[in-house]
């Protein structure tokens, strides 16, 4: 694995401008600037640990450290967004926002858009892997059907 | 002389503190979640002793500070049955509050402050002082990560109607019905924002908004309040009504934190950690209950109630309310025929008041004061009113004094 110290602080506060960013989740951020996915893992245990914390909600441990995820996972749920809280906001077609299950642990989930293939084809279960896309200047991680 | 009767009541236990100082580099959680496990060392109590919190803040959204949901999800505490926050000196005087009226016994208080950038002029360069002021108390809501959608969101609501109906093989029979029971019910409120019952297939016509989640399964959004006056059942035979009685409550917390696409499993939500807190503390059963009023925010908050309340197993909700249903009315009708469920009309007809309605309506009920929308058995209410994610509460009233 890359070493993860490549931005420094005010470097990552500048690729993210709009995102509240602390010390428990800047380094997942820095990673997120390289296309990298990183989650806390739990040096002691093993638990992979998200929403970012500061300690192992499982074992209760400080040793913790950010490590890359393998980007593979299956859609545990999902609703298609046919209309924003903003009621000037269009949607051309539905955006999907799905809860991802990441093969690392069971529960363990990231919200993302589900992206390159037919609304049509999604299904829940349904295997996905990590791509990157890019909006407003900004580097964002999204998922896509599984290959194969 | 006040009455006091907490008095030598309540005990403090246990004390934990972080070092001091101008520049920690720590997260406001990451000093609480601290403070917190050396408190608890000092009692010799440790997380599954702990069933109530009062975390950081004076907001209940303050996620990722260290409010009360956060300090849950960190510590990995599985249930509590009560959680707020609080600051200064109130922090203090809601947990002990809480202590002494039963809705929790061991009670854990963290208070994490960090030097603002209206402070320091040190404080006010450092970017991580800078953006946590400017998302304050909402901890991240409104900012363009994808991920951090769910913070407080009703979508993943609309998620979880996809999954349950996947996971359980259903229809969406169960929120439908739901949905038509408020609506008849609302037909005959005349304060209700929408007087017009609805069909079945009214509602599967309706509007896709979140899909599966459509117009009607979403309360009606207006203008309007409800205020209560609560005291001692002493104090109440001196005055004018008719008093209505809490029986028994709780609040219910779960280990899931702020990021709700971090949900846990239907049958171990929030919902159903209140209902088991609710039981545990309660001389009726839910056979007893003669007036339901489960939360309609969305119908599946509503559906969810009924399944963590015990009316039908999980997943059964469409085939349990089609048994229930009073084909001339349009309702429900519960425990064969006796409970009827959101007289009213809630917040999918009457209007969204978050759930406070339904507490105005069920202490009315209780007090026979309902008029032609009086129904014939209101000696006790079930009120479940909040989010499958986050201290949702659980309230049975009575009707009249009890002694």
């Amino acid at each position: 694995m890359r070493p993860v110290a490549a931005l420094n602080d005010h470097e990552v506060f500048d690729r993210y401008p709009d995102e509240l960013i602390d010390h428990d989740n800047i380094d997942h951020y820095r990673a997120m600037a390289e296309r990298r996915l990183v989650i806390r893992h739990c040096q002691d245990c093993g638990y992979w640990i998200y929403p970012h914390r500061p300690i192992c909600p499982e074992c209760l441990s400080e040793n913790l450290r950010f490590e890359e995820v393998s980007g593979r996972g299956t859609i545990f749920m999902e609703t298609r967004l046919h209309q924003l809280r903003d009621p000037d906001a269009s949607i051309v077609e539905p955006i999907v926002a799905a809860a991802v299950e990441l093969e690392e642990r069971t529960g363990l989930r990231y919200l993302s858009r589900i992206v390159n293939c037919r609304i049509e084809d999604i299904v829940l279960d349904m295997p996905v892997s990590l791509t990157w896309i890019e909006e407003d200047g900004c580097i964002w991680p999204a998922f896509e059907p599984a290959a194969g | 002389m006040a009455r006091n009767p907490l008095k030598d009541q309540v005990a403090v236990v246990g004390v934990g503190s972080t070092a001091y100082g101008r520049d920690q580099q720590r997260s406001l959680l990451s000093l609480g979640v601290e403070a917190a496990l050396k408190a608890m060392a000092d009692a010799g109590i440790d997380r599954r002793g702990i069933d109530g919190i009062c975390g950081s803040g004076m907001s209940p959204l303050a996620v990722g500070n260290a409010g009360f949901l956060s300090v849950q999800g960190a510590l990995g505490i599985e249930k509590v049955t009560w959680g707020k926050n609080g600051w200064l000196g109130s922090a203090f005087v809601f947990a002990v509050e809480a202590v002494f009226s039963g809705l929790c016994d061991t009670c854990l208080v963290v208070q994490s402050y960090r030097r603002e950038v209206n402070m320091s002029r040190s404080a006010a360069r450092d970017p991580f002082r800078l953006r946590a002021s400017r998302f304050g108390e909402t901890g991240g809501m409104g900012g363009r990560d994808f991920a951090r959608r769910w913070l407080h969101s009703g979508e993943p609501y609309a998620a979880w109607m996809k999954r349950y109906m996947h996971d359980y093989g259903v229809g969406k029979d169960a929120f439908g019905l739901m949905a038509v029971n408020n609506r008849s019910h609302g037909a005959r409120n005349p304060d209700a924002v929408i007087q017009r019952a609805i069909t079945l297939d009214d509602y599967h016509a309706s509007r896709m908004v979140w899909e599966p989640m459509q117009m009607l399964d979403m309360d009606i959004p207006v203008d309007g309040a409800e205020a209560f006056v609560i005291t001692t059942a002493e104090r109440a035979r001196d005055l004018r009504q008719k008093p209505v009685t809490v029986h028994a409550m709780s609040l219910g917390g779960t280990r899931v934190g702020e990021f709700y696409e971090n949900t846990l499993p239907w049958t171990e939500n929030a919902f159903w950690v209140a209902m088991e807190g609710l039981w545990a503390r309660s001389d009726l059963t839910r056979t007893d209950v003669d007036l339901f009023y489960p939360y309609d925010g969305y119908t599946i908050d509503a559906v969810a109630v009924v399944e963590a309340a015990g009316f039908c197993k999980p997943g059964e909700a469409g085939d349990y309310f089609r048994d229930c249903w009073d084909r001339r009315e349009n309702i429900l009708r519960l425990n064969g025929g006796r409970t009827l469920v959101t007289t009213g009309g809630g917040g999918l007809a009457h209007g969204r008041s978050g759930g406070s309605n339904l507490y105005a309506e069920a202490v009315r009920q209780l007090r026979g004061s309902q008029g032609e929308r009086q129904a014939r058995h209101a000696d006790s209410a079930l009120i479940t009113i909040g989010s499958m994610y986050h201290d949702p509460s659980a309230v049975l009233l009575r009707a009249g004094e009890r002694r």
